[in-house]
């Protein structure tokens, strides 16, 4: 594919995707609130907060380390947009199909961590400082699970690639076929964007948490790249779990979105409607509950693909 | 652009970049700097070994060392009692075996690269490094890889049994209270039983 289409395909997909996450989420606070809901408000509202952030001052602390202070979303937009190119959104139809994209997504996604701990450790102030610290230590608690997972989705397709494993799901999505799957991905997935209950890093409990002393131009960058990050996790989602672009008469690139906007919707009611975790019980559960259910999800889907 | 000038122009890149990021592990003045600096040339490394078509390999290495790299800066924040890594602290030291460790090691992997016959076997493009791979580690290779695996896995099961708060030596803070306020050279007390009124007391408050 042509480089600058290819940036233009990525680009599109997160945008598009982060302004739908948006628009959910909004339409979600005000079921939740009780509040009527005026679609017309509810679809506008993200871009006027987005122009609003745009025109805000920016803020600033004493002595932050400047450069990976502003490094830090354009890491997680970036590695967001490696793994939306690894992705299949139509039957042959990749940005780059490449032949490890399941490790390609690993891998963007464990820079991800060294991203938001970077956007808390370089303000130079004790409240992102704590928020990326508990970042660190949710990363390190999802890890496994999410690698787990995936791997045991790739076992029935024989390959590494995004593609053939949704090639491998003509028959039966791995929804169906592994059940312990998606639940694990999404609780890993909720973590890597820290969303909802595992919002521990930017957490309302600390001010903001890493994003505490971020206001204007910067505060926007770093709330689009965690969504692109959430797009990025919905999108792979639906492509390992919820069989890509198969089904029933519309094309598969429709099939794509809806199965995309499905797991943001689930997220952002799950964001809204179950409360934020402690940090240390999570971690607990996590190694001694998460990781032996991705190992037995491996274990079975390893013997059945035999 | 042709596609071999863009894969040589991309391996100047990403080579020059690991060569100047790990430099500048030792030019910076903060632990976390430090640690992603080298994680920034172990990316370059990993993009060059994508480069050469070795892509699992090289997304693997990157997986790790982003891991590896937070979990080393966060462990030397700990140590070294500096709570944000923030303050400036020299990273160099030792200076004179340093240098002399440099330069034998430097003499020595120029040397290998100046005397050593690497093989030249070009490989078609249709192989599958990443199946080769496999087939090599759990193929002729599967009882070093396996006997290394299993070894360091027992290593960290043994460690976190001897490091956890109730491990294998008992409870961790048995005997350890609060450091003194004034600078002495005993150590520090123990501390004083919990006093049995103190339920009692919380109870009116509660």
């Amino acid at each position: 594919m042509n480089p600058v289409a290819a940036v233009g395909v990525v680009g599109g997909v997160l945008g598009a995707g982060a302004y739908a996450l948006a628009v959910l989420d909004g339409a979600a606070a005000r079921g939740v609130a009780g509040m009527p809901r005026r679609w017309a408000d509810v679809v506008v509202e993200p871009a006027r907060d987005a122009a609003l952030l745009a025109l805000t001052r920016r803020s600033t602390t004493e002595r932050p380390d400047a450069q990976a202070w502003a490094l830090a979303p354009g890491l997680l937009a970036a590695m967001a947009g490696a793994a939306v190119a690894s992705v299949p959104l139509a039957e042959g139809f990749a940005v780059a199909d490449v032949a490890d994209g399941i490790v390609l997504f690993g891998a963007a996604m464990a820079v991800v961590m060294v991203g938001v701990y970077l956007h808390g450790w370089s303000a130079n102030s004790p409240f992102p400082l704590v928020g990326g610290y508990r970042f660190i230590a949710l990363a390190l608690s999802y890890e496994m699970p999410l690698a787990l997972v995936l791997i045991a989705a790739a076992l029935p397709a024989e390959s590494l690639s995004v593609g053939a494993i949704v090639a491998s799901q003509a028959g039966s999505w791995n929804v169906v076929r592994q059940p312990l799957g998606l639940p694990l991905y999404l609780v890993a997935g909720m973590g890597l964007a820290f969303w909802g209950p595992l919002d521990g890093a930017d957490g309302a409990d600390l001010a903001g948490g890493t994003a505490a002393e971020v206001s204007g131009p910067a505060r926007l960058a770093w709330e689009l790249a965690r969504r692109f990050v959430l797009v990025a996790v919905a999108l792979m989602g639906a492509a390992v779990f919820l069989g890509g672009w198969h089904g029933p008469v519309l094309p598969g690139a429709v099939w794509m979105a809806l199965k995309t906007l499905a797991l943001l919707a689930l997220t952002v009611a799950i964001g809204h409607r179950v409360a934020r975790v402690r940090l240390e019980r999570f971690v607990v559960v996590a190694w001694a509950v998460l990781i032996p259910l991705a190992l037995v999800d491996v274990f079975v889907s390893g013997a059945l693909a035999l | 652009m042709s596609r071999s000038l863009a894969v040589d122009v991309a391996f100047v890149l990403f080579a020059g970049g690991a060569v100047v990021a790990a430099w500048l592990v030792f030019r910076t003045d903060s632990m976390v700097r430090a640690a992603y600096w080298l994680l920034a040339s172990f990316l370059g490394v990993g993009a060059v070994m994508v480069l050469l078509h070795a892509r699992f390999l090289g997304l693997v290495l990157v997986l790790m060392m982003a891991g590896e790299m937070t979990i080393m800066a966060v462990f030397m924040v700990m140590f070294m009692m500096n709570p944000a890594g923030l303050n400036p602290m020299t990273m160099v030291h030792q200076h004179g075996s340093a240098k002399v460790a440099g330069l034998v090691s430097f003499a020595g992997l120029a040397l290998v690269g100046i005397v050593a016959e690497f093989p030249d076997r070009p490989r078609t493009s249709d192989a599958d490094p990443t199946a080769e791979l496999g087939v090599e580690l759990l193929g002729d290779s599967m009882l070093i890889f396996e006997t290394a695996g299993v070894t360091l896995l027992a290593t960290m099961i043994g460690s976190i049994a001897v490091a956890s708060k109730r491990g294998r030596f008992g409870d961790a803070e048995e005997g350890s209270g609060p450091p003194p306020l004034e600078p002495t050279a005993r150590p520090a007390p123990e501390p004083e039983p919990a006093m049995e009124d103190h339920d009692h007391e919380g109870m009116h408050h509660g």
